[in-house]
């Protein structure tokens, strides 16, 4: 398993194009219902990880990616339903403008911890109020309907598993090059980093950006999904908190983490809108504190954690290793 | 001329919710240096427990402050001892107690839904509509109440902080909390006690806008943004220095109606706190805030 992106490349690549095959050949078997459930799940882990970057990577936390999310969905929506150009044009378009709507927030990079969420907090509900009442582009409380995407749902679907595809190998190589490595500097210490030459106002404009195009794409992917949009719904408090949870649940800073908590907390919110509408805001709020409390990555730290355990405990045969087996292994999951 | 005299009054008796709203805030972070983002949650609370006992025990908005306060201050003790307490804090707690909070907020808006419904609800009283003349206009009898209170509250935290010794614990610990353990002060103690302070002031902040504004579980998120502003506007360990700052916010965000359409007010509050964190993020007096 990729946890800490530090696996051998080999093993990676393979995995993963096993799972990508796995998913793109899928559709052979999985009814209507479960392959719209896979297309949700696909654009949220593209979101997600993309808030990573900024979140985890970087250390910024940011309240306010829905701002990038609806603009992203309301351009593209825009563009589809003014001009003839095809879907996938009206989406890059979508996330460009939302790519570079993020540079906007570039004076609140300046602050550091909870200053910087604080002030997207701010940005992101300056946003909604602004695109709600902005009703000649948005469509106000009323929202927009979108033509349907050539393809249909089918088409959603690959696009969506290639986004999030392309996504998590931009993450997992980030996460090994040597901007990564700069990032984690910047995370642990934006002073020191600048001493050592990391250009950490650069990089911070840079990974906002980046992220704020993929949150914007999967927003217009999004639009296109739903093939309805509201400015309440797109640029919601609810929608930027969704991406936070989303890490934090996974493994906030980690490479796969985000995939497993998109995909927990699009299965969770499916279930408990259906079943339990009135405590959805609640349960997350307790898993929230549980995670916070008891396991700061999360699914992710769970996992090392069962993984790490498996270990100490090696048959008998092996115990002659003793203490270079554990340190081996240690070194191995690489956190 | 009588429309600005009218907004001028308006703006000095929102800006004594602001400062009120903002002390709890503001004592918390500079103490704990925790920022406490349940806070818009407990103003909310506030808001409902202050209708729900006049509702249902039909009790008056300011008699029943005593009650939401220890309540507030209760829940605020607990919350510090059951969770906050684990977290690592100031620079490297990092997202971690910002996001717990947070959690927290969510409950508590989940169990107003539970409890209240979605539906906005309003504390309305005999009084509610009574205006009273003042200079040639009207100014409303809650207005004023509130404006009274948002008096006694800075002036009472002032007493609290200067005067005993309780106060000048909790200014040692802000100041240095390793030299008040070797002193033989009970770090813990004042920290539960400042984080009940906090709450306890965020409550009373909710029970005050519950007289003024109708308010549903979602209430309390531009109450903590305003919050915010003022604090960092007005700079830490500045009684005054906070007043001054809700005046500021206060004052632009009515008048802002001259200038803007009415839909975008709400929304100069939000661009005003990114404004501010990034132009003064030292804040116009007081402690510099950031750093």
């Amino acid at each position: 398993m990729t946890l800490a992106g530090r696996e051998p490349p080999w093993r990676v690549l393979a995995g993963f194009a096993a799972v990508v095959a796995a998913l793109a050949a899928a559709p052979l078997l999985l009814d209507a219902y479960t392959q719209n459930l896979f297309t949700l799940a696909f654009l949220m882990i593209a979101g997600a990880l993309a808030w990573n970057w900024m979140g985890g990577y970087v250390g910024q936390v940011s309240f306010g990616h829905a701002a990038m999310f609806g603009i992203g969905g309301f351009v593209a929506a825009r563009l589809m339903l003014a001009t003839p150009v095809p879907a996938p044009l009206a989406w890059l378009a979508g996330g460009l403008v939302a790519g570079v709507f993020a540079l906007g927030a570039h004076p609140t990079l300046r602050l550091r911890g909870p200053y910087f969420s604080i002030a997207t907090i701010g940005l992101g509900e300056a946003s909604r109020l602004v695109f709600t009442y902005w009703e000649r582009f948005t469509g106000g409380a009323s929202g927009l309907s979108l033509p349907l995407v050539a393809g249909g749902k089918e088409a959603l679907y690959f696009w969506g598993l290639a986004l999030a595809a392309a996504v998590t190998a931009a993450s997992w190589a980030i996460r090994r090059s040597a901007l990564g490595l700069q990032l984690l500097a910047i995370k642990a210490d934006v002073d020191a980093a600048g001493d050592v030459g990391v250009s950490s106002t650069f990089l911070q404009d840079l990974v906002f950006v980046l992220s704020g195009a993929v949150v914007g794409l999967s927003g217009a992917l999004y639009a296109s999904y739903f093939s309805f949009i509201e400015p309440n719904d797109m640029f919601g408090f609810d929608r930027s908190i969704s991406f936070v949870l989303m890490c934090v649940i996974g493994g906030i800073g980690t490479v796969l983490g985000p995939v497993l908590g998109a995909i927990v907390f699009v299965l969770l919110r499916q279930f408990l809108l259906a079943s339990y509408p009135q405590l959805y805001l609640g349960l997350y709020g307790i898993l929230l504190i549980l995670i916070i409390l008891f396991e700061p990555l999360g699914l992710t730290g769970l996992a090392l954690r069962v993984r790490r355990r498996l270990r100490r405990k090696p048959p008998r045969a092996l115990h002659a290793a003793g203490p270079l087996a554990s340190s081996a292994s240690a070194n191995e999951e690489g956190c | 001329m009588a429309r600005l005299l009218d907004l001028a009054i308006s703006a000095i008796l929102l800006a004594g919710l602001y400062a009120t709203m903002a002390y709890g805030l503001g004592l918390i972070y500079g103490v704990l240096r925790v920022v406490n983002l349940a806070h818009g949650g407990v103003i909310m609370a506030g808001a409902y427990l202050g209708w729900w006992l006049h509702d249902r025990l039909g009790l008056d908005p300011y008699l029943s402050i005593p009650i939401v306060v220890v309540v507030a201050f209760a829940f605020g003790a607990v919350l510090y001892r059951v969770l906050v307490r684990h977290l690592p804090r100031g620079a490297a707690g990092g997202p971690a107690s910002l996001l717990l909070l947070f959690g927290v907020w969510l409950v508590l808006r989940n169990g107003a839904y539970l409890l209240f419904t979605g539906n906005d609800h309003a504390l309305r009283t005999s009084y509610s509509t009574r205006a009273l003349p003042f200079l040639g206009t009207w100014v409303s009898v809650n207005r004023v109440a509130v404006l009274a209170i948002a008096l006694v509250v800075p002036a009472a935290l002032h007493v609290l902080l200067r005067r005993t010794y309780l106060g000048k614990a909790i200014r040692a610990v802000a100041q240095n909390a390793d030299s008040c353990t070797l002193v033989g002060v009970d770090v813990e103690r004042i920290y539960t006690v400042t984080f009940g302070i906090g709450t306890a002031l965020a409550g009373l902040a909710g029970l005050l806008s519950a007289t003024l504004f109708a308010f549903n579980p979602a209430f309390g998120a531009g109450e903590l943004l305003k919050s915010f502003v003022v604090v960092v506007l007005g700079g830490l360990g500045s009684i005054v220095g906070t007043a001054v700052a809700a005046l500021i916010l206060a004052v632009i965000e009515v008048f802002a109606i001259l200038v803007l359409p009415s839909y975008l007010t709400a929304a100069v509050g939000f661009v005003m706190l990114v404004v501010v964190l990034v132009v003064r993020p030292g804040g116009l007096f007081g402690e510099r805030v950031l750093g």
